[in-house]
């Protein structure tokens, strides 16, 4: 009943969302990675730059793609801010500050996004969007081959920044070491900043990759902090190489799981990984990492 | 008081008798072999001190005495009961209670609800673990500041907070770990007379000390390690001229000196 | 606590004393929509009190309480549907039987996990409660919901036709979550679990067996909860897995504990008394237009009290409340 192509077909959607799942995590993982926190809001910054990408196609037809050049700023000041007006005051307090602040983040946005642009589902119409790529029996729509390719050109350049430029260097170090590159002269706090700002940036930009293909509504965040949480976590939080690699796995499980399961299950296949690992090695496979 | 020098080995009954038996403890992190083949022993009412350069292994050999981790061979025998792989909280019901190298006190706690805490292991009832907390913190002579909450006490009355926390729980045997580091010289006169009433009440004592002058004179008897290894054992005179204990603090030079 | 007729005498005393008879008569003269606020004022107040017992006391901050309320939930509901059970049975006694069940599971696989991982795998076995229940549609109906069949006026299916019997069952649940949560307090079991919450090393180096102890909060939350779910399903007469498995319910629970007090007897009341009726009486001005406004105060709420006052708005209202006091005293002499 599954042949080969049918198994192909659904790894290789899995592989195409995975390299989504990755990019959005990664956002999340960088900000626990450098500040110690775990942004229960991060599902909203996606949201949001879903939102804004919906807005400067619907009012000033930009495409998505170019749209990409707006909406990485946009959330990474939106980042950069809500990290200095708030996150900052509890970046050294208790987990249970950290935790319900970046929950009551959350709430806000998700019922400010419910106020301005109620419950309405949008989606944007791009000229590619009913292309289809056939290849050897499997096809691949074209806005997800294009999602697909953002997302790993994005990763790609941000793995870039921070392994090979002066602040992507100066972030892992205060991420392995604060107090040591004090010393250094590198200044945390506007590290802290830039990570928050950084993270928030990628979640903005990953949410104006997908609107070609995805519905936004003010709670679309919600579906995607479980799996970032899934993915990060089984990575290893604060693990970059770890959760690039996750993320694929997941996408993959998804996509298999609702073959061979049923439609809904996807999400269910997610969270039982994520209490297995949780359950085994909390820690994730590549351990947790400091970038 | 007549001072026992025990070698352990000679050991044969008759007398006090043996609290504690470690052997064969070894304990590996990775790389590190932490403590290394570990033999030594703890008799009844004894002070016994524990010595070593940094990083020598000691806090680990109490960690694996109070079960923190699990020992990778060896076996701990405590009245004559191997606890080796027992949880810390199981080690403490058994009688043995350690304090932190850096004093881990409910900082929101009054002190007074601290030692309770301790006392809660004998006692279910709020009543008495109040009354026998406020007898140990008069006894370590924190009375006064027993309604003081714990994160607003010197470091010193921390300290002392946490023997007295350990106290009530009713130990055999207490491990301490570096009690006496940075005190002043009155500090540690205080210290010294109050470690010696709680071997007067008959409980056992093992203590980690870098401060040379207090464990010379409180112990009797004396352990050295250096890379979880023991390299001495026995009386202070004899450890304090031992060739491999200098060695092991000061480095091979001033062994070549010292020989000069 | 010894209570003797001379300690009525003072404001400490009749104060309390006015407030509880001001509230068992409430019923008498109060129209049924304020009555229905009431209602929800002293529910919301017991499940937080729940939850401030694993969250505030244990500092285990669980974001899947909705698991419990859920199996409460459906377990009344359900079984009265297909066994004709009474709720008294299939919720409180089945339903909170299973939910001690998965509070084992949880506690077994949870508790090694600090802080934000113990969060986020609650947060994972309610959502997939969620998800179970959504996807058994052939059983649990569904995302449709199920409503509860209807029995009238009945004590032993745990339904009612006007408001007030379902206001004196709230009003004993609130009082029944004080009163385990003030014992627990007062108990080993509660200092146990205040030390565990600030130290846990420390604690099990002098003797605590923190599994335990917290394993044995969980499950009172657990049960309590589910005797929340399975009163709420009687009152709404129906439930659907998204709102009783709910992430939003869960945060709810945590939000009334931690904005009135988290770790406090009383904060859990002043959550609730403060949360619910600004919740009504928001969306009441705003009507149905703006859903979900009142989330964006809740969430406001929460990051103030986080940022701001992190012990909960009890600091306040203790000081108000003894300046109370003091003017009545005052008056007196």
């Amino acid at each position: 009943m599954f042949d080969i192509t049918t198994l192909t077909q659904a790894i290789v959607s899995g592989i195409l969302m995975g390299a989504i799942y990755s990019l959005v995590s990664l956002g999340l993982t960088i900000i626990f990675g450098v500040v110690r926190i775990v942004n229960f809001a991060h599902g909203e910054f996606l949201m949001i730059g879903m939102y804004a990408t919906y807005f400067l196609w619907a009012r000033a037809r930009i495409d998505p793609l170019i749209a990409i050049l707006i909406t990485g700023p946009l959330l990474f000041l939106i980042g950069a801010g809500i990290y200095k007006s708030l996150l900052r005051r509890v970046a050294a307090a208790s987990d249970f500050s950290k935790i319900f602040l970046t929950v009551g983040i959350s709430l806000v946005l998700q019922n400010i996004a419910l106020l301005i642009f109620t419950a309405n589902y949008w989606s944007v119409k791009t000229s590619y969007e009913k292309m289809v790529l056939s290849l050897w029996g499997i096809s691949i729509s074209y806005p997800r081959l294009i999602g697909f390719l953002g997302a790993v050109i994005l990763s790609f350049l941000i793995s870039l920044f921070l392994f090979r430029t002066d602040l992507g260097k100066a972030m892992r170090a205060v991420a392995q070491n604060r107090e040591v590159a004090m010393l250094m002269g590198i200044n945390p706090d506007r590290v802290y900043i830039i990570a928050v700002g950084l993270g928030s940036a990628v979640a903005g930009m990953t949410g104006t990759i997908i609107m070609p293909y995805f519905y936004v509504f003010p709670l679309v965040g919600v579906d995607f902090i479980v799996m970032c949480f899934a993915v990060a976590i089984t990575g290893g939080l604060g693990n970059i190489k770890g959760t690039l690699l996750c993320g694929p796995i997941f996408g993959i499980a998804e996509s298999l799981g609702i073959l061979f399961i049923g439609a809904d299950s996807g999400m269910i296949v997610t969270f039982l990984i994520l209490i297995l690992v949780l359950i085994f090695r909390p820690s994730g496979l590549l351990g947790e990492g400091r970038l | 008081m007549v001072f026992r020098i025990v070698i352990w080995e000679r050991k044969l009954g008759g007398g006090s008798s043996l609290l504690l038996e470690v052997q064969n403890l070894s304990k590996r992190f990775g790389g590190l072999q932490a403590v290394n083949d570990l033999v030594f022993a703890a008799e009844e009412r004894e002070i016994l001190g524990l010595i070593g350069p940094n990083g020598a292994g000691k806090t680990t050999v109490f960690n694996l005495i109070t079960g923190v981790y699990p020992p990778d061979s060896g076996a701990i025998r405590f009245q004559g009961k191997n606890i080796a792989g027992l949880k810390p909280y199981q080690t403490c019901i058994n009688g043995i209670c350690r304090t932190f190298q850096i004093a881990q006190p409910f900082r929101e706690m009054t002190a007074l609800k601290n030692v309770m805490t301790g006392a809660f292991l004998r006692t279910a009832d709020v009543e008495e673990a109040k009354r026998k907390a406020e007898e140990v913190l008069d006894f370590v002579a924190l009375g006064g500041k027993k309604d003081i909450l714990a994160k607003e006490l010197t470091a010193i009355d921390q300290r002392r907070l946490e023997v007295a926390r350990a106290l009530a729980t009713d130990p055999r045997l207490l491990l301490l770990d570096e009690t006496m580091a940075g005190l002043n010289s009155k500090e540690c006169d205080e210290a010294v007379s109050l470690i010696n009433k709680i071997r007067d009440k008959g409980i056992t004592l093992i203590m980690v000390e870098h401060v040379v002058r207090v464990i010379m004179s409180l112990s009797k008897r004396i352990i050295v390690l250096d890379y979880g290894t023991k390299i001495a054992e026995g009386k202070a005179e004899d450890i304090r001229s031992n060739e491999n204990v200098i060695k092991a603090y000061l480095g091979e030079e001033y062994r070549r000196a010292i020989r000069q | 606590m010894k209570i003797s007729v001379k300690s009525f005498t003072s404001p400490k005393g009749y104060v309390p004393l006015t407030f509880l008879i001001v509230l068992l008569f409430l019923p008498l003269f109060l129209p049924t929509y304020f009555l229905h606020v009431m209602i929800t004022m002293l529910f919301f107040a017991f499940v937080g009190e729940a939850w401030n017992i694993i969250g505030g006391y244990a500092g285990q901050l669980s974001l899947g309480n909705a698991a419990f309320f859920g199996l409460g939930a459906y377990g009344a509901v359900l079984l009265t549907h297909y066994y004709n059970i009474s709720p008294w049975i299939g919720g409180i006694l089945i339903g909170g039987a299973a939910a001690i069940v998965l509070s084992l599971i949880t506690g077994l696989a949870c508790f090694r996990l600090s802080g934000p991982y113990f969060a986020i795998s609650t947060l994972a076995i309610g959502e997939v409660m969620r998800l179970f229940f959504l996807n058994q549609r052939k059983i649990t109906f569904g995302a449709e919901g199920v409503t509860v069949p209807y029995k009238g006026n009945s004590l032993l299916y745990l339904q009612f036709l006007s408001k007030a019997p379902y206001y004196y069952i709230a009003l004993a649940l609130m009082l029944l979550g004080m009163y385990i949560t003030w014992k627990i307090e007062k108990s080993r079991l509660g200092h146990y679990l205040v030390a565990i919450n600030q130290n846990q090393d420390a604690a099990e180096a002098v003797g605590v067996n923190s599994v335990r102890a917290k394993q044995i909060a969980l499950s009172v939350s657990a049960f309590l909860t589910a005797i929340g779910g399975t009163f709420y399903a009687q009152y709404i007469y129906f439930i659907d897995p998204d709102f009783v498995f709910g992430l939003g319910l869960s945060i709810e629970f945590a939000l009334i504990a931690i904005v009135g007090g988290v770790g406090t007897v009383m904060g859990p009341v002043i959550g609730s008394f403060l949360l619910r009726p600004a919740m009504e009486f928001t969306n009441a001005f705003l009507g149905a237009t703006y859903m979900g406004v009142h989330l964006i105060v809740y969430g406001g709420l929460l990051i103030a009290v986080v940022m701001f006052k992190p012990e909960g708005l009890i600091g306040w209202m203790g000081g108000l409340y003894e300046w109370f006091l003091e003017l009545l005293s005052g008056k007196e002499n």
